[in-house]
Parts: structure tokens; sequence; C-alpha cells
């Protein structure tokens, strides 16, 4: 069991009960809001847990401007049903909180250059580890003023800073959506569907590729816009209409690990041919990667495969000590974020 | 010659060391010319290797730099202070690497961003962000500055598109940072979206990694002109509340208009009209077609007085030619223009637009608006006499007025031109000292000393002496004392 099942709790209300909480110099923090992704972390130790799921409030759903301002408990399910209420959704992949959504941004993008949260992030209002709280970005779905700190939100894992609210840019929801699902294919047919989806100038809303432990691989996602747009594409490609069929993780296998990382489609033909016959790949359309692993020897061995490569993986699922191990990271690039970090929480009070 | 000089002259060669006053002439501004400084020298290396080797000397010596591309930011960005070195990045124009199957491109700094479309146009492809000076200005400045363009509504900023990037830090050491899989590697945070819009003060980009776009099967450009702003404003609202996502929605008012249509970039706007506003759709032809008749339609419902479609490319380029010159035209009204970048949310562009007329007649200054309607970003241009203290101390104020009421509708004293040295008294209209202590923190996690591109983007009080003046310069010049 996770120690998060046994820790304390502190459960806030609003920005200013976490300022106020944070203030009080707790030891160590971990912040969660709707937990679903806490098992994807390292182990908390003995952190108090800094519970948001009670920030739930969309503070502001501007239609017309395209853009809204909600809490960082919200579930991502609550904010879409309030979005098809005025024709709008927020167009990356991705359940649980929006807080964990941006913190932890686990998928990335669901198609070819397409929008990620990151680009979705217009601003965010947040608490310093000390307890400050900061404000960083703006409402409106342009501004270059200050530092973009709260992009340094997306992937931080809560371990910067606490942000309690954030300002999203929204699009307009597609007239009409159809999911596709190829099936059946090998790695060379798969990846060549891959490519010609990658080549049209308005590609798929969302696509990815799962490879199953037999090898068989599927081409699955959707096409968004005008009708007849959509059902051309489908034909183009040979695409037969699915239900909706969007995974965003592999399910962790009994005794292995689930290892996380980013690839070209040029590189999938290498990256699948490294590894185990027995192991299952699901890459998402905006280049992240998931392998499923039997055991930790050979996730190891695909690890160092992948640094070999140049390509930067870790473990995203396995045992408490194994949780974040692995990743291949440019020294400069790593110098730049544990600075970050002491900056930010000199004292390494968010775990 | 100083010690540093020759150091520079032996590392670069004395073709590529420029200190005499008349040379440093031309690095004395960039695009916001209100502030003026001649910096101590100018270097232009050509390679990684030799950025590094200059900024390392210059870290050995302390002594402040600041990297430029083409100098066209509009505020004050690439402007270095007396004590400071330039690097002038524009020799840096090699595109090293075009992907045509992953669709991206690494590229030096001082390729011209249109000079990379160019460079990718026969495969179908174009880079998408398109800052209206794209035939000079780098893709270097376009990631310092986060450039936008008319084409962000749809496509994004500069931060969307760049992938990756290799960045000489102020100590002479090398970050790289994402790759073309993605701007954030897995187990990070994105620190290439981070650098993006750091306006040169975290260090310096030396190969940037940029995502290519397919070019798109149909373009259709339409223009409407209306008898009143506000009908254009509405017509803007309804295009975007029918779900449709142009690629360009620009708006160009009767001042505007009248200067563009007396000056060569004349392209047949109605000069009666109070405001015309240009559409773009693109995408596949059907799809385009259908698009075309809802804007026709929008149009249609808000009274336009006339519509024209271009139906070739060059009646393309000659609707485009009107928009994409306006800021060239309004060197005709007087001897200076200065260029301000507000956003308001979309839905408040005619109350922003109403209340920058007011403050334009206020302080008596020639107001023209020209701006990205889908994006709610404005530009509003005051020509002025700059060899006038007091017709710039007015434009100045009213450039101050027209930001805060930006902030005040609930928007940002800016869209795509940063802060420089420009904003830094209006930085605070945005954020408070908590939000500006965790900016501070966050560069010098990058630029410990604040050596690299010193005094810009955020008020500071460790800039090199001159940065440091500028912001109590501008509070002068806004109390009608001075001009720098």
């Amino acid at each position: 069991m996770s120690a998060l099942g046994t820790a304390k709790t502190f459960v806030a209300d609003d920005t200013a009960a976490v300022a106020t909480f944070l203030g009080t110099r707790p030891a160590r923090v971990r912040v969660r809001s709707g937990g679903s992704r806490q098992l994807r972390l390292p182990e908390p130790g003995d952190a108090t847990v800094l519970d948001l799921s009670r920030l739930t409030a969309i503070v502001r759903l501007d239609g017309p401007d395209q853009t809204c301002t909600v809490e960082c408990g919200l579930p991502r399910a609550d904010l879409d049903a309030a979005l098809a209420t005025c024709g709008l959704e927020l167009p990356c992949p991705g359940g649980g909180t929006l807080g964990g959504l941006f913190a932890s941004d686990p998928i990335g993008a669901s198609t070819f250059g397409g929008p990620s949260p990151r680009s979705l992030l217009l601003g965010m209002d947040a608490v310093l580890a000390d307890g400050t709280p900061f404000k960083s970005g703006a409402r409106v779905v342009k501004s270059v003023a200050g530092f973009d700190v709260h992009k340094l939100l997306v992937g931080s894992e809560g371990r910067l800073f606490v942000a309690t609210r954030l300002h999203l840019r929204l699009k307009p929801a597609p007239r009409c959506v159809q999911w596709f699902c190829r099936t059946g294919l090998d790695v060379a047919a798969a990846i060549d569907c891959l490519r010609k989806l990658q080549q049209e100038p308005v590609p798929p809303a969302a696509v990815q590729l799962v490879r199953a432990p037999d090898g068989s691989c599927a081409v699955q996602g959707r096409f968004a816009g005008r009708a007849a747009f959509v059902a051309e594409m489908l034909r183009r490609h040979g695409l037969p209409e699915s239900a909706p069929c969007w995974r965003d993780h592999l399910d962790p296998p009994t005794h292995g690990e689930v290892v996380g990382g980013a690839t070209l489609v040029g590189a999938l033909p290498v990256l699948s041919s490294h590894l185990p016959a027995n192991a299952s790949l699901l890459w998402q359309g905006g280049g992240r990667f998931e392998a499923a692993l039997p055991d930790a020897i050979s996730a190891d061995a695909f690890l160092h495969t992948c640094a070999n490569g140049g390509v930067s993986t870790l473990v995203v699922h396995g045992a408490p000590e194994r949780r974040g191990h692995g990743t291949l990271r440019d020294d400069g690039h790593q110098r730049l974020q544990d600075g970050l970090r002491r900056a930010l929480d000199p004292h390494g009070i968010l775990v | 010659m100083p010690r540093l000089e020759s150091a520079l002259v032996r590392l670069l060669g004395p073709q590529r060391v420029l200190t005499s006053p008349d040379a440093l002439l031309a690095w004395e501004c960039d695009g916001f010319t209100v502030h003026k400084s001649r910096p101590r020298a100018v270097v232009l290396p050509e390679s990684t290797a030799e950025v590094q080797a200059v900024v390392r000397l210059l870290a050995d010596a302390q002594v402040p730099f600041v990297p430029r591309g083409a100098g066209t930011c509009l505020s004050g960005g690439p402007t270095a202070g007396t004590t400071a070195v330039v690097l002038d990045l524009s020799r840096m124009r090699r595109v090293l690497r075009i992907e045509t199957a992953d669709l991206f491109a690494v590229v030096e700094p001082g390729v011209v961003n249109a000079d990379l479309t160019a460079a990718v146009k026969h495969l179908g492809l174009h880079y998408a962000p398109d800052p209206s000076s794209q035939t000079v200005c780098t893709i270097g400045g376009n990631f310092a500055e986060n450039s936008g363009g008319p084409h962000c509504f749809k496509y994004g900023m500069t931060q969307d598109h760049v992938l990756a990037a290799l960045v000489v830090l102020p100590d002479g050491s090398l970050a790289r940072l994402g790759s073309p899989a993605g701007s954030r590697l897995p187990g990070s945070v994105d620190l290439t979206a981070l650098f993006c819009g750091s306006e040169g003060t975290f260090g310096i980009a030396t190969e940037i990694t940029v995502r290519l776009c397919r070019d798109q099967e149909s373009v259709r450009t339409l223009l409407a002109s209306f008898a009143t702003m506000t009908a254009a404003c509405r017509t803007v609202g309804d295009i975007v509340a029918a779900g449709l996502v142009p690629a360009a929605l620009e708006i160009l008012d009767q001042a505007t208009i009248r200067a563009v249509e007396a000056s060569v970039y004349r392209a047949g706007y109605p000069a009666d009209a109070a405001a015309v506003l240009l559409v773009e759709l693109d995408g596949p032809t059907a799809v385009v077609g259908e698009e075309a008749a809802e804007v026709r339609a929008a149009f249609a419902r808000n009274g336009a007085l006339r519509i024209e479609e271009a139906t070739d490319p060059n009646e393309r380029k000659r609707l485009w030619k009107g928009r994409k010159g306006a800021f060239g035209a309004m060197g005709r009204l007087n001897t200076d223009l200065y260029v301000l970048d507000g956003v308001v949310p979309r839905t408040r562009l005619e109350e922003a637009l109403a209340g920058i007329t007011a403050i334009g007649a206020k302080h008596g200054v020639l107001m023209t608006n020209v701006f990205h309607a889908g994006d709610g970003n404005l530009h509003p241009n005051i020509s002025y006499d700059g060899r006038d203290a007091a017709a710039t101390a007015r434009t100045i104020a009213a450039g101050h007025e027209i930001l805060q009421l930006c902030v005040d509708l609930g928007g940002s004293i800016s869209g795509e031109h940063g802060i420089g040295t420009e904003k830094l008294d209006h930085v605070r209209m945005m954020y408070d000292a908590a939000d500006l202590a965790v900016m501070a923190k966050v560069r010098a996690v990058w630029n410990p000393d604040d050596r690299c591109n010193p005094g810009k983007a955020l008020p500071s009080r460790s800039a090199c002496a001159e940065s440091a003046k500028w912001p109590a310069m501008t509070a002068r010049i806004l109390r009608d004392e001075v001009r720098p």
C-alpha cells in the first residue's frame, strides 16, 4: 500500500488555505488533487499530503472568448461537461483532475504537432513552498509579459510550487468526430500508416499505435472536423470506423514495469526492435510512449538501449524505489532543472 | 585597444569585432526608437563554439552582453547599455537540418523567418509563425521574444512551434532543451517553453529545432469593409462563435486604411470605410468552401459595405498588401511611430477601441489601429515627431494609459512584442512584488549575475547602470521632464 494511504493529510478549501498551511513550514509535503497518478510518482515517505480535491470550482468560463479559469481539484470530466454546453472543448488528452493533468502531463499531445497541456495553459495562481502566493501568465490567449513561470507547472509533479488555479485556452468542439481503429498490423505496416497520417495537412485529432504482447499492432484515434472531411480521411487511409478506443496508459504488468519516453515516428522501428517479444507498447501521436516490460531486468535493458540511442526514458510504474529511475538528460538541462527546484523550494519541502 | 576588445579580436578577427562609434550606430536601438544607446562593442560570431568562447571571455571580465538577431524587436529588447557587448547572431544563418518525414528543421538563430519557409517551400512545407517583419526578423529573435503574427489565432505563437534548442548559458556552458520529439522530455519540466519569450535574458540559443507544417490544400482570403468599427468587431465575434478557426482575422481602422491607400502599399481598400476585416481560411478545399460561405453570411449579417475575395494568388497578395504594409504606410504620417501591443479578451475589443480613441483624443496624439482581432491583440500606433519632446511625452503617456486600459479589461500589456525596456514601468500593472520576485528567482537560475541582457523584461535593481536608468527615465518622460 502506498504511504499516501496512511499519511497525514491537510485538506485545503482555497488558495489562502494552501498558503496558510505551507506557511506553517511543514517538513515535507506531497501535493495531491484526485490522486489518480500518485502511483506513478516516487514514494513520498512521511510527507504530509496537501489535498486539493476540494478546489473544484470553475471560477470563470468565458465561452465567447474561449478561455476559462478553474481550480486545480476540478475533475476533467466536470469541466468537459460544462464546456459541452457551450460548444467548447479542452483539446488535450488525459483525465483525473485538471491540476493533476497539468502537473503530470503524462501523455503530452495526442497527435502530430497537436495541442498538449503546455500549449493550453495561459496562466495560473500558485503558492511557493514557503507559503508565498504568486501568479504567472494571464487570462487572455496571448501574453508575453514576464517569464512563463506557469509553463514550469507542466511535468513538475507538484514539486516546484503548488498551483491552485489555472487559466486555460479552449477550442471550439468539432462538428463531427469519428473514431477509427485499424487492427492486425505488423509494426512496419502500422508505422507506414502513421507516416501517411502524419503527412496530412490536417492530421487526425488523436492517433496512437498500440503493440500488443503478441506483436500485433493497431493504429487508432479519431478525425474531427466537418463531416465530409472526416469521411474523406477515413476513406483515403482505409481506416475502419470504431467506437471510442483511446488509451491514456498501458496497464502495468503484474510483476513488471512501465517505462515512459518520447520519440519520433522515424525512430519507432528501432525502438520497437529493442523491445522483448512479450512487451507491449503504446505510442501517442505527440511522441510520448510507454512500454510495459515483464520484469525489472528487461526494463533496465530497454532503458540502457534507449539511452544509447539518445532517447530519454524512465520508469513510470514499478516498485516505489524504481519509479523515476533511468532518465537520460542533458547535463545542462539537469543543472537548470535542479537549480529551479532549489530556487523555488530551497528546503525541498515539496516531494 | 582595451584588453577585452583585444581578446575579442584575437578570437574573431578585426572584421567581426566592431568598436568605433560610427560602426556602432546601427546597433543603438531596435524598432523601439525611443530608447537609444550605443554598446561598448559588437561581435559577430559564426558558430556555437565562437559564441561560447565570447561568452566565456565576457564572463571572465564580468562584462554584460546582449544577444541580438535582426533588431526588429519593438520593445527595446536587444538595445544594449554602453558597458555591454552585443553578440549579433545574424551571421549564424544556416539551416542545419530539414526532416520532411518527421516534420522539423534545425536552424541557427540568424536564419530569417521567411527564409526558412522559402527553404522548405518546394517540399510543400512551411514554418507557421510569421510576424509582420518575417522577411527580416530571425528565428533566434522570434524564439527569444515568443513572437506572434497574424496567424496565431489558428497556429499559435513561436512557443507552440519550437521543439528544442541548444543554448549557451551566461557562464559559457551549454544546455540542450527539449528534443525533436517534444519540447518537454519525460521526467522533466518544459525549459524550452520557459526559455521562449525570456527576451534574451536566459542565454543564447545557437541551434533551434522548429516544427514544420504541411501546406494546406486551399487558402481563401476575404476582405469586408464596414461603416463602423463595432460592426467589424461583432463580425469577428460571430465568426468565432460559429466555431470557425480562421488562419487570420485582421482589422484595420479608417486612419490606417487612409494611410495605406495614400502610400506605396495601396491595396484598393475602401477609404470611406470605418474598418476593414481581413479573413483568411485554409484547409481542405471542401471545408474551406463551407467556411467561406459562413464567413460571408457573418459579413452580411453585420452589414458589410463591400465584400471582396481573392480569386488568385496575386489578388490574395493585394488584399494582404495593405495589412502587411500598414506599419510602413504610417511612415507618411510623421517622423516616428510608437507601436503598442496590448491584449484584451476578444469580447472586449469594442470597449477597448473606444477607450483607446478617448485616450488619443485626451493626449492630442494621432492614433491608428491595426490589430489581430481573433486574439484580441491590439496594435494602437501613435505617429509623432520624436524631435519634439512634448509630443514624445504625450505619446508615451498615452501609451501608458492604453496599456493600463488593457489590463483593466482583463488583458495583458504585451501580446507579442515583449517587455524589453519599453514596458519595464508597466509590468507592475499585471504583477505584484511576489510575482516579480518569483520571476527574478527563475531568471537567476539561468543568469545569476544578470549580465545576460541586463535590465530587460523585469524591473531590475541590479542591471548595468545604463539599463537601470531606463525605467526611471520612462517615469520622468511621463512627468514631461525629459526625453532620453
